[in-house]
């Protein structure tokens, strides 16, 4: 008998010291939206007159690469760059100092330029140094970090004025070559065929980079002079990897024409006040419910507001898990989560009242309280429910935060303040021989 | 400690003094909606900009109102945040925000020096349409979810009770809305979700007693049974509508800007939701019940 109450309990402390690791230090571990922290948040819209939701798709799939490959370079810390639909791209940038300076970068127009790299490794050295010689320029490869953050790599010295450039080139596909590696395959228009078979003439076994509003995406070696203006590029390239290359390409040929229809700056000083102010306000709340809820219910109150405390912990802790992004309306959506945790309990405790006035023992009348107020919290919780996940799936932006917060908040309410508050109430009763109850 | 010991209230025989006083504010707000046309709606829903610029120094929301009228930029409007008349939210048409910049400018010297911005947006009127479909399919797919939940759970007459119930919420908000004269923005849909959500809880606490002292007496007085059911489970109702009332009002209160639509919106929301509870959802199966009588199967 004894012993379930143990395993309750078990699960109950495991579930408390999980959250607390998931949360702990909150600050880096709880992810905020823009509204929070400042930032930039834009949807673009592909310009094309054209039916074919294929050709948008992929005018859509080239600007998102170029807008990827700048964001990088501005080293934001976890940037979302997504398509939506066929012809809409969204990015969030959190935390961006120069909102203005962002946008401007995320509006220019695609430059893809073909140029060649210097094989002296004095060169490099000398430039590295910090004397770049005349007439070439230090570009750097862009990686990510462990931590997600594109940081520069290796250098490459190339030569200043470009070999080629994206409007010489009229397609590239991602293929596969004779042993089935996936290759990328370039088709230049004609004036473009001529001038790279004297570009590889001439350079045979250099590198020639292609370069992508300043930074190089590739570097492959000239290992032949090549006619015809179809050339291959392979590698070691993953499928992933050759047709990120193949959209770059693209993108320098017949960079897409975006509007920009949707822009959001959030200040760091508003983002600053909107935090104080949401989780001052959330926190006033908070308390006022968990003073009246002692006050109204006395030691069943307290008990309510264990299981308020525990289901703000668990919320944060699936928020964390899930690398939720928590907005401002989710803070309501946590405060709101407070004043509807104890509705459970206050049915349940309500009820636990009403069978004590019919006669029943303290016992009998707990046992029936929470048997009889089970259908009631499961049915107004589902309803609620609903609402949250249809705010999180259909939600823009901070509304999805707000659906997210609230349906977490609510489906954990359902282990707080019924299996959590149930547990405890049990142990109590079986363990002190309580006679009476006041509630 | 308890509010309110075993009450007795016959709240069905009041049934009609609340339908009146509910069509009348919604008629009221609705007239009020379809007379302000566009200027019920924020920027999202109808495209345009939005600027929140705070001054070094206190100015006139007047002064600013006779300067930027001088652009000819069509309507706009500008709003006061706190009480030091230093920080203001100026709405204005698409892709007007750079001209009224320049013009705050020439006005009270450099952005930076004079007055900084704390925050902008700016929508297309192609982004806000689909704004505004996406709120309506939101809309329309939690009604759809929840009478169903209800029907499967109770009865399809109760569905109806409730979900006319929650129309009647929606409806009362957005006429307060229109007669405050206030903006319906994305936030607000939001608002009204959650209160669709979160008002037919204590319709279903209510309907959930109905169920059992149906079961209980098989009684067919449904008009005592009904009474006796909101009565019984009264204090549960107003309890827990009133904890999430708190935390309601402290963001109304203390949020901040950004939050003051949507906690508004649920202020009114969820004491409307309340009052539809007891005098609206019930009432409305006993009507149905004595227009076309009917037993209840529970």
């Amino acid at each position: 008998m004894m012993k379930q109450y143990y395993y309750r309990f078990l699960l109950i402390l495991a579930v408390i010291v999980l959250c607390i690791y998931q949360v702990y230090p909150p600050e880096k571990k709880i992810r905020r939206g823009l509204d929070l922290q400042g930032g930039v948040h834009v949807v673009l819209e592909v310009t094309e007159t054209s039916q074919d939701e294929k050709v948008i798709s992929d005018l859509a799939d080239r600007a998102l690469e170029v807008i990827r490959n700048r964001i990088d370079a501005l080293g934001v810390t976890e940037p979302v760059i997504q398509k939506e639909g066929t012809k809409r791209i969204i990015v969030d940038l959190p935390g961006v100092q120069d909102p203005d300076r962002a946008i401007e970068i995320i509006g220019q127009t695609a430059l893809l330029e073909f140029k060649l790299v210097s094989d002296d490794p004095e060169l490099l050295k000398k430039a590295l140094e910090g004397n770049v010689p005349e007439g070439y320029e230090l570009l750097y490869f862009k990686e990510k970090d462990e931590r997600g953050i594109y940081r520069e790599s290796r250098p490459l010295l190339v030569k200043k004025e470009p070999e080629l450039t994206g409007k010489y080139i009229e397609d590239a596909y991602m293929g596969y070559d004779s042993s089935g590696f996936p290759d990328v395959n370039i088709v230049f228009n004609k004036e473009g065929a001529a001038l790279f078979e004297a570009v590889t003439a001439n350079n045979i076994n250099k590198q020639l980079a292609i370069v992508l509003d300043g930074i190089p995406r590739s570097a492959p070696v000239i290992r032949e002079r090549i006619p015809g203006g179809k050339a291959q590029i392979t590698g070691k390239f993953s499928v992933d990897e050759a047709r990120t290359l193949a959209i770059v390409l693209r993108a320098g040929a017949l960079p897409a024409k975006m509007d920009m229809i949707y822009r959001e700056v959030v200040g760091p000083t508003l983002g600053r006040e909107n935090i104080v102010q949401g989780f001052r306000a959330a926190m006033y709340g908070a308390i006022l419910v968990v003073i009246f809820m002692l006050f109204y219910y006395a030691a069943f109150g307290l008990l309510a507001d264990f299981a308020l405390a525990l289901n703000i912990l668990i919320l944060l802790g699936v928020m964390a898990t899930l690398r939720g992004v928590l907005t401002l309306p989710g803070v309501a959506g946590i405060a709101l989560t407070c004043g509807m945790a104890v509705d459970a309990n206050i049915i349940i405790f309500e009820r636990i009242r009403e069978e004590l006035k019919t006669g029943k023992s303290p016992k009998a009348a707990i046992d029936a309280g929470y048997k009889r107020a089970w259908a009631a919290i499961i049915d107004s919780n589902i309803t609620t429910i609903i609402a949250g996940l249809i705010l999180f799936f259909l939600g823009e932006g901070s509304v999805k935060g707000f659906g997210l917060t609230l349906s977490i908040g609510i489906v954990a309410n359902l282990f707080t303040a019924v299996f959590v508050t149930k547990s405890i109430v049990d142990w109590v009763m079986i363990t002190r021989k309580i006679e009476r109850v006041r509630i | 400690m308890e509010i309110i010991k075993s009450p007795n209230f016959n709240f069905i025989g009041k049934k009609n003094i609340a339908y009146i006083f509910s069509c009348v504010v919604i008629i009221w707000g609705m007239v009020v909606l379809a007379m302000r046309g566009k200027d019920n709606f924020g920027v999202d829903f109808v495209g345009g900009d939005m600027l929140n610029v705070e001054f070094k120094q206190s100015i006139s929301v007047n002064d600013i109102r006779a300067r930027l009228k001088e652009l000819n930029i069509g309507s706009f409007s500008v709003q006061v945040l706190g009480t030091e008349g230093k920080e203001f939210i100026i709405k204005s048409g698409p892709n007007t925000s750079e001209k009224i910049v320049e013009k705050l400018e020439t006005t009270y010297g450099p952005e930076g020096d004079a007055f900084s911005i704390k925050g902008k947006s700016s929508v297309s009127p192609s982004m806000s349409i689909s704004l505004r479909k996406k709120a309506f399919y939101a809309f329309i797919l939690g009604m759809i979810g929840i009478l169903i939940y209800i029907t499967v759970r109770f009865e399809f007459r109760f569905a109806v009770g409730a979900t006319l119930a929650i129309f009647h919420d929606i409806l009362f908000v957005v006429a307060v809305l229109a007669l405050t004269r206030k903006q319906i923005d994305a936030s607000v849909i939001a608002a009204l979700l959650t209160i669709a959500g979160y008002s037919v809880n204590d319709t279903v606490i209510i309907f959930d007693r109905i169920r059992e002292n149906i079961r209980k007496t098989r009684s067919d007085d449904y008009f005592t049974l009904f009474n006796k059911s909101i009565n019984e489970t009264l204090s549960r109702t107003i309890l827990t509508v009133l904890t999430t009332l708190f935390v309601v009002l402290l963001l109304f209160l203390i949020g901040g800007e950004t939050l003051h639509i949507f906690a508004f919106c649920l202020l009114v929301g969820f004491v409307i939701g309340t009052y539809s509870s007891v005098f609206i959802a019930s009432a409305i199966v006993i009507d149905w019940h004595r227009w076309k009588p009917h037993k209840f199967k529970v």
